[in-house]
């Protein structure tokens, strides 16, 4: 009985699978694509194009459906002047907002800040992790362990070094003059907290990038360099910073897509409404005004800016490799 | 250091031996560190190596003082010292405080592996299409494929947050209400696809590295073009898979926006780790040593993974990052 119904088992597995076999490659490979093609389009390109659209209606915060009537770029409009009704401003050109709980501005400079700082420390990670000692493997261990962390683990950190009850860093940052009284709680501060918590997390993924890098690099160039008298530091400067430009460049561009996006280290910390950042934008529009068409506006602006930061990178890129060769 | 050991170096290291001079110790480091270079720049590097080790581990090691400090005491957490010692807070996060910890766990383990097996098989297929097949549309759909990877999860949240509260009569059977929201499919669909294109392109280098000959050989043998890859090329591309599987298992248990965002936050609907340890930040009080706690316990999966794996981390993230 149980090895009939295997049987027919087999048979009914065997039949699209011999069906499979009979098309032709292309048909295959379009088959075989099909699964994670259906989950992109689930989660990503359909969203898109549905944040998009709902991004033209206006917002219907007392009816049952969150979307009203046809409006146009009007959110667009209002977002860019600073005149929009969420509880953060995405830019205001009057510059009557605060920079810094300015969404644009806060997140680009989150991002530009902690990619130099990430990009200045990974580089030097990566120079002692490029240096043959005993024990580099536990070096490298410690090094890269931050990477791994929770975000949410990195976030309680941070937020009990800088709680006033138990922190120990709100004092010392006071006794030097930086912080207010209470830093969790005030944009700048905040914004710095979040920004070294960043930069304690993230430096590892740029010095295991510009590792690779580096020891991709022709070790005989060093040799020569050496036996021409060249300086450690006119190694580094004639023969390391020219050939890992391309790879670095490449680091950054990963590194400033993922800064662009910073949500969760700000949620669990300071919260979104100390340092409004565009993703925080957008779930503060959604969940607390329920301005869900305003949200989307947001979310496809953000979408709009990466998109160009993009295109600022490739632009770099394809000009440092054609100054290469 | 070779250069120590060339004749002429040490000839002049020699000369360069002062006459006694009645100099302090900083003075006498710092001519030493003048008349041989390569000692200083030796020495700047224990320094830079110790700076960072300090840096990145420090943060962890007071954490750990927070959660040993008594609730009580909690005002008196050192730069180095705890201000109390309280062992027993890491069992008194699981049975304690109403906060059901182990459940929230359970929750993110089964969020992280049901996500890395759907991962790891989409990426398997897609993997293979890339590596080692020819076809019209290829870079297209490859460019497609990296350019998911650069938007913000916060530009699909919107129209995917509407998708999982909509009622579908097809899922009754399975969901209470019919709708995807409070249940760990919420998180594991969203944050598979985000994290997908990462294992295709790991993937995809190491399967387009198997000899065509063996994949015609399992061809010649009888198996069918599917059973070649899951018998043939995935199993000898076995670090590749695991690669790609420890990186998924990680960044998906490390994932905020989605996983914070598409349950309620109670642990009975699939709330992951996340709720659990800002559960502990209550309404009136602020449970700061079993939050410390709380994040210890959460962490070790991870670092342990780090440990054991680190050679794989390495080089998965080096190849998904630099792959254009």
């Amino acid at each position: 009985m149980s090895t009939d119904t295997d049987r027919t088992n087999a048979r009914l597995l065997a039949r699209p699978l011999n069906w499979l076999e009979t098309r032709s490659d292309a048909v295959f490979a379009y088959l075989l694509l099909g699964p994670a093609f259906l989950l992109l389009a689930v989660v990503a390109f359909f969203p898109l194009i549905q944040t998009f659209r709902f991004s033209l209606r206006a917002d219907a915060i007392l009816s049952a459906d969150p979307f009203g009537e046809f409006i146009g770029f009007e959110h667009y409009v209002e977002l860019l002047t600073g005149e929009t009704l969420l509880p953060q401003q995405f830019l205001d050109p009057s510059f009557q907002t605060p920079i810094l709980q300015q969404a644009l501005f806060a997140t680009l400079a989150f991002a530009i800040l902690s990619v130099l700082l990430e990009t200045a420390i990974g580089f030097g990670q990566a120079l002692i992790l490029d240096q043959d000692f005993r024990g580099r493997r536990w070096v490298r261990v410690a090094i890269i362990i931050p990477y791994a962390i929770p975000i949410v683990i990195q976030a309680m950190i941070f937020y009990l070094m800088f709680s006033t009850r138990v922190g120990f860093a709100t004092e010392f940052m006071q006794s030097i003059g930086v912080f207010g009284s209470n830093p969790l709680s005030t944009t700048t501060d905040s914004f710095l907290i979040v920004l070294v918590a960043d930069v304690w997390k993230t430096s590892a993924f740029m010095a295991l990038l510009i590792l690779a890098g580096l020891q991709s690099i022709d070790r005989q160039l060093y040799d020569v360099a050496k036996v021409t008298g060249a300086s450690p530091w006119q190694r580094f400067k004639y023969i390391t910073l020219p050939l890992i430009s391309g790879p670095l460049l490449v680091a950054m561009l990963f590194r400033t897509m993922d800064a662009m996006r910073i949500y969760g280290l700000i949620d669990a910390t300071a919260g979104c409404q100390t340092v409004p950042s565009m993703s925080c934008l957008v779930v503060t529009a959604f969940n607390e005004t329920r301005r869900w068409a305003s949200a989307s506006a947001v979310a496809f602006l953000t979408a709009v800016v990466i998109s160009v930061l993009v295109l600022l990178y490739l632009l770099g890129l394809r000009d440092s490799e054609s100054g290469l060769t | 250091m070779s250069d120590s050991e060339h004749p002429d170096l040490a000839a002049q290291e020699q000369m360069d031996e002062e006459p006694e001079l009645d100099r302090g110790v900083v003075e006498a480091w710092a001519a030493r560190m003048i008349s041989n270079p390569d000692r200083a720049y030796k020495s700047a590097f224990y320094v830079a190596t110790i700076f960072f080790l300090v840096t990145t581990l420090f943060p962890f090691y007071w954490l750990l003082m927070v959660a040993l400090t008594p609730s009580n005491d909690l005002n008196q957490v050192g730069v180095l010292t705890p201000g109390g010692f309280n062992p027993g807070v890491f069992v008194d996060v699981f049975l304690e405080y109403g906060v059901p910890f182990q459940r929230f766990l359970f929750n993110s383990f089964l969020i992280a592996v049901v996500s890395t097996v759907l991962v790891l098989f989409v990426a398997s297929l897609a993997g293979y299409v890339f590596g080692r097949l020819q076809f019209r549309g290829k870079n297209v759909m490859l460019l497609a494929v990296l350019v998911v990877s650069f938007f913000p999860p916060a530009a699909f949240f919107v129209p995917l947050n509407r998708l999982f509260n909509t009622n579908f009569d097809v899922l009754r059977p399975l969901m209470a209400d019919g709708s995807l929201y409070n249940t760990p499919y919420a998180i594991i669909i969203p944050v598979s696809a985000l994290y997908l294109p990462l294992s295709i392109f790991i993937l995809m280098t190491f399967y387009s590295q198997i000899p065509d000959g063996l994949e015609d050989a399992a061809r010649v043998e009888g198996t069918t073009r599917i059973g070649a890859l899951f018998r043939v090329i995935a199993p000898l591309s076995a670090p590749g898979v695991a690669t790609a599987g420890v990186l998924t298992f990680i960044t998906v248990y490390n994932e905020y926006f989605f996983s914070s965002l598409m349950t309620s936050g109670a642990a009975k609907d699939w709330g992951p780790m996340l709720e659990g340890i800002l559960a502990f930040r209550g309404q009136y009080e602020v449970l700061f040593n079993v939050m410390g706690a709380a994040s210890i316990i959460a962490v070790l999966p991870v670092a342990i993974l780090v440990i054991v794996a680190q050679d794989k981390i390495v080089s998965g993230l080096t190849q998904g990052g630099l792959k254009e």
